[in-house]
């Protein structure tokens, strides 16, 4: 059972640190995606 | 009501930023590859955000509570899968680079490409009812967290139901992928940042010491080892891994995040980085479920876990975690958080929408129409069945919400549901990609065996969800198997690899 409840400590520890980082990159970088998709849906015809 | 005015003010704020911000999506509306797949131009993080919203709703957070409640710390055994496989496919592309080179916009189309437009209908059907049944008991749910976490009277559940819907609904229905990828983006922000403030105050409230203890007590070596828990063992954890194979490759809405991305090489990414994110969105409200475990854990037992008692009332172990949060966040936090959940909310449901009824009407209803000698529709004709549609599944959606209560837990008649389709439309995708002899008889008897699979042992014989769920797939796997070495592969089967 320690063995198991470290195992599920750690996994806890990534995944709550991984998701608390991917959410701040995506926040700050993801605004430039979204300004740079507009602008490409923009240029696409809509007739095509 | 345990909602304060700036509560009120914070979610009511969320909900006009949200409606007026999906609005701004018709304008870029052109074609139906616009409505459906974004025009195939998602980036990397905006990819990430959209599919991650799509897959974290507040149904996501309910059923991963009740799982955690109810198994411990041996929960996190289908999280960790359900990351590490996603990572998997990510890195290898497995699937979904083949997929995003086809250019598609439904999973079913992939059927009338490497068998035939009649195994297209067929799949599109069976993906159209399971996941319509899957996603039928989000709203009652999602409405039940909303009703006990800020305090409204549980008899105006249904309204708040509607209300949810109708909302939106209104942005889908009109601006369709570019909508909901807009508002994604920020129900991905707000989502995060209230399951973070959550996870902070649970484990603070609860203490981790007196978790661990609880779940001690009350589970011994089965409220940590999943291979000891009498519900999962290594059945589950192989079903467990098949179905997540499945899910992060044929799953509509996830496949309509690879169709939508620049590149294959994009969407390979986008898959990745999301994995890490799915280790977050099961283990983290696992964890609040094991909060409210030790918190209010104190009632009859009931399959060996004790029923949550709140304020001298028993509840169900679903609502537990709910009724912990309106418990233990303050004034502003609380609307925080139930904006984030109504966020979660909000972009499950839209994408869900957009899905199954994009398979509604490319995969049913144009596929018959053609199969009549009637002539393909334009763009607009297109986008106008696709709403339609869309409205038909919100409909059955509120009805289906309002008297159907899944046994058991959640998150498992999820998975069934699911299974419905999935294990007939995964083998048959990998199969035609990757072996030569499947064929169109092959496909039509995986489809019909993994659904009978699922719905006969789980609706019927009230089989053991891990049991079925095996059941479903190795049925559909043999299906493939000896349907496609009896039959016989067309000359347009043989030339289209």
């Amino acid at each position: 059972m320690n063995l198991w409840l470290i195992f599920w400590t750690l996994m806890l520890v990534v995944a709550g640190g991984s998701f608390a980082a991917i959410t701040l990159v995506v926040s700050v970088r993801g605004v430039r995606d979204v300004r740079q998709w507009f602008a490409s849906l923009s240029r696409q015809d809509p007739d095509q | 009501m345990n909602f304060a005015p700036v509560d009120w003010a914070i979610v009511v704020g969320y909900l006009v930023a949200t409606v007026a911000i999906g609005l701004i999506g018709k304008r870029y509306v052109g074609t139906v590859s616009h409505y459906l797949v974004a025009g195939r131009e998602l980036g990397l993080y905006v990819g990430i955000a959209t599919l991650a919203a799509t897959e974290i709703g507040t149904i996501t957070f309910m059923y991963n509570g009740e799982f955690g409640y109810r198994y411990g710390f041996a929960a996190f055994a289908p999280a960790l899968i359900s990351g590490l496989v996603m990572i998997f496919v990510g890195r290898t592309g497995f699937v979904i680079r083949r997929f995003r080179d086809l250019e598609l916009m439904t999973v079913p189309e992939y059927f009338e490409v490497r068998y035939s437009r009649g195994l297209r209908i067929v799949t599109g059907v069976l993906v159209a009812v399971g996941g319509i049944l899957n996603m039928g008991v989000f709203l009652r749910i999602e409405g039940q967290f909303l009703t006990i976490v800020s305090g409204i009277d549980s008899r105006h559940l249904v309204g708040v139901m509607t209300v949810i819907l109708l909302l939106e609904l209104v942005y889908t229905v009109l601006g369709g992928m570019v909508s909901v990828v807009i508002t994604d983006f920020l129900q991905y922000v707000l989502l995060s940042v209230a399951t973070i403030l959550v996870s902070i105050y649970a484990v603070t409230f609860a203490g981790w010491d007196n978790m661990v203890s609880k779940v001690t007590t009350v589970m011994g070596d089965g409220g940590f080892s999943p291979i000891a828990n009498p519900k999962f063992g290594i059945t589950f954890l192989v079903w467990q891994t098949l179905l997540w194979l499945s899910l992060h490759t044929c799953w509509q809405t996830t496949a309509m995040r690879v169709f939508s991305a620049k590149s294959a090489e994009t969407s390979k990414r986008v898959m990745t980085w999301t994995g890490f994110i799915f280790l977050g969105r099961g283990m983290l409200p696992m964890l609040w479920g094991i909060a409210a475990l030790t918190l209010y854990g104190t009632g009859a037992l009931q399959g060996g876990v004790p029923q949550p008692v709140v304020d001298g009332q028993t509840l169900a172990p679903i609502d537990a975690m709910p009724a912990m949060l309106a418990d233990i966040l303050g004034p502003g936090v609380r609307g925080v958080v139930v904006a984030g959940m109504l966020a979660a909310t909000m972009s499950v449901n839209s994408s869900y929408l957009l899905g199954w009824s994009a398979v509604i009407s490319q995969d049913v209803v144009m596929p018959v129409r053609q199969a009549l000698g009637k002539g393909a529709l334009g763009s607009r004709a297109q986008i106008f069945v696709n709403r339609i549609a869309n409205l038909f599944v919100s409909l059955f959606l509120l009805f289906w919400g309002l008297y159907y209560k899944p046994p058991g837990a959640v998150y498992l008649y999820l998975n069934i549901t699911g299974t419905i389709f999935l294990a007939g439309a995964f083998v048959c995708v990998v199969g035609g990609l990757y072996w030569r002899r499947s064929n169109v008889l092959g496909g039509y008897v995986a489809m019909l065996s993994g659904a009978a699979g699922a719905i006969v042992p789980f609706f019927f014989l009230r089989w053991d969800e891990n049991v079925t769920g095996f059941a479903a797939f190795g049925l559909a796997l043999c299906g493939l198997v000896v349907g496609s070495l009896l039959g016989r592969q067309s000359s347009a089967e043989r030339g289209e690899r």
